[in-house]
């Protein structure tokens, strides 16, 4: 036992492929005799097998990029770039993204109150424009026609006057009508409310009455008591 | 005969910034599938790749040309992982949704469904034990099995001894062994005891 402990290394070495010739000789002369470390070797290279069988799934993604080191391209490309835009940015240019799209104008720009004159001025025009149409729709209108001018009321119009009074009229008396019934309403109301209430009252008394009453024929029945045995018969 | 990785090294120290390009060509599949290997995501070892290409381009001057640069490479690799897996304990090391797409094995045309099935099955068991293993075993395990890196570059990446390395790695195939056996894969003598 002490020997197969002593040459564990080696039978690994063997096991591995790495044993020198010297090595592997002396492995294959002590498993000739030990059945235990035979088995073992023979284990172990089943078991390397059964390892194999954890393959990995084909990898994924790019492959990677190897890493450089600082060219010369680059800060150059860089220095070009912003020469470009300082160059842009002195001429005035402009780059331009909103509703219209995308859009690129070379030279300065006029001064932003000069443009917005230049807008106000325009749509003053155009609402000139709008009221002269206006004007000679109106005038083309009362050259062709226009109801006879107001001088007073009309019989009609008389008419119309006498039948809104009346209707003002029917309907002051309809409110004046709901009006005095919601009163007689009230008025019943008010009379139910006061005989409840006097038939509260009276019951009360009444009741105090009979309580008072019962009160009194006891004190009598009592004095009755007392003077009895005041004086005895 | 290409260059060797060493003086891939050299000359992109010295500006040839296209040698940079042969050593991530040469290297790159293999420290991302390590890396996969270890964080359990196929995304995660995409930037974690990337992270440990930049890291060692940025630091090349500090490549000592002792250890071999795919030795180096591993070790910052293995570190970013260590970091991120700090950082995330308690999530799940394999992503089973990533194995569940089937990978390669299931765009090979020729085996049956049910050759496919038990090879998705068995996938899965082997990444689960793998994955339950303690970390300084499961490294080992990956850099070793899956890697095929040798015994002395992982004391390298690990800078550990090479005895430290056969040590965890005979524990860690222990323990994969007994877990598979218990999981209904064929079974495996049982190792000795180890004495270390």
């Amino acid at each position: 036992m002490m020997e197969c402990d002593r040459l564990r290394d080696d039978r690994l070495d063997v096991l591995y492929g790495e044993a020198d010739a010297s090595t592997r000789r002396r492995v294959e002369e002590h498993l000739a005799s030990c059945g235990a470390c035979r088995e073992e070797l023979t284990g172990l290279k089943r078991l390397r097998q059964d390892l194999r069988a954890w393959t990995l799934p084909e990898s994924r993604g790019p492959a990677f990029v190897a890493p450089r080191r600082a060219s010369l391209w680059l800060p150059l490309a860089a220095g070009f770039l912003l020469a470009l835009g300082v160059g842009l940015g002195w001429s005035g240019a402009e780059l331009r993204y909103d509703d219209r799209g995308l859009g690129v104008r070379l030279g300065r720009p006029q001064p932003a109150f000069q443009t917005a004159l230049a807008e106000q001025e325009a749509r003053a025009l155009a609402r000139d424009q709008d009221y002269r149409r206006e004007i000679a729709g109106l005038k083309a209108a009362l050259a062709s026609g226009l109801p006879e001018p107001v001088s007073g009321h009309s019989r009609d119009d008389q008419a119309l006057l006498a039948h809104v009074a009346e209707m003002i009229k029917e309907s002051e008396a309809r409110q004046g009508a709901r009006l005095e019934t919601t009163l007689a309403r009230f008025d019943r109301k008010e009379e139910a409310q006061r005989r409840y209430d006097l038939a509260r009252i009276a019951a009360g008394l009444s009741y105090l009455d009979g309580k008072n009453g019962q009160h009194v024929a006891r004190t009598t029945e009592l004095m009755g008591y007392v003077l009895d045995a005041a004086h005895p018969r | 005969m290409g260059r060797t990785d060493e003086e891939l090294v050299e000359a992109c120290l010295a500006g040839e910034d296209s040698a940079f390009d042969v050593l991530l060509g040469r290297w790159e599949k293999r420290i991302r599938g390590a890396i996969h290997r270890l964080v359990g995501s196929d995304e995660e070892a995409r930037d974690l790749c990337q992270e440990a290409f930049l890291k060692a381009y940025k630091n090349l001057r500090s490549f000592k040309q002792e250890a071999r640069f795919s030795s180096w490479l591993y070790q910052i690799a293995l570190n970013l992982c260590r970091d991120r897996m700090r950082r995330r304990r308690g999530k799940t090391m394999v992503s089973l949704d990533e194995l569940e797409e089937g990978g390669a094995a299931m765009t090979v045309a020729g085996p049956t469904a049910l050759d496919l099935l038990q090879e998705r099955d068995m996938s899965r068991l082997v990444a689960r034990a793998i994955e339950a293993l303690p970390d300084e075993q499961r490294e080992i395990i990956i850099l070793k099995e899956y890697q095929g890196l040798t015994f002395l570059e992982i004391a390298q990446v690990l800078d550990v001894p090479i005895s430290t390395v056969k040590t965890r790695l005979y524990r860690g195939l222990d323990q994969l062994r007994s877990r598979l056996e218990r999981e209904g894969l064929r079974g495996t003598a049982p190792l000795p005891a180890p004495t270390s």
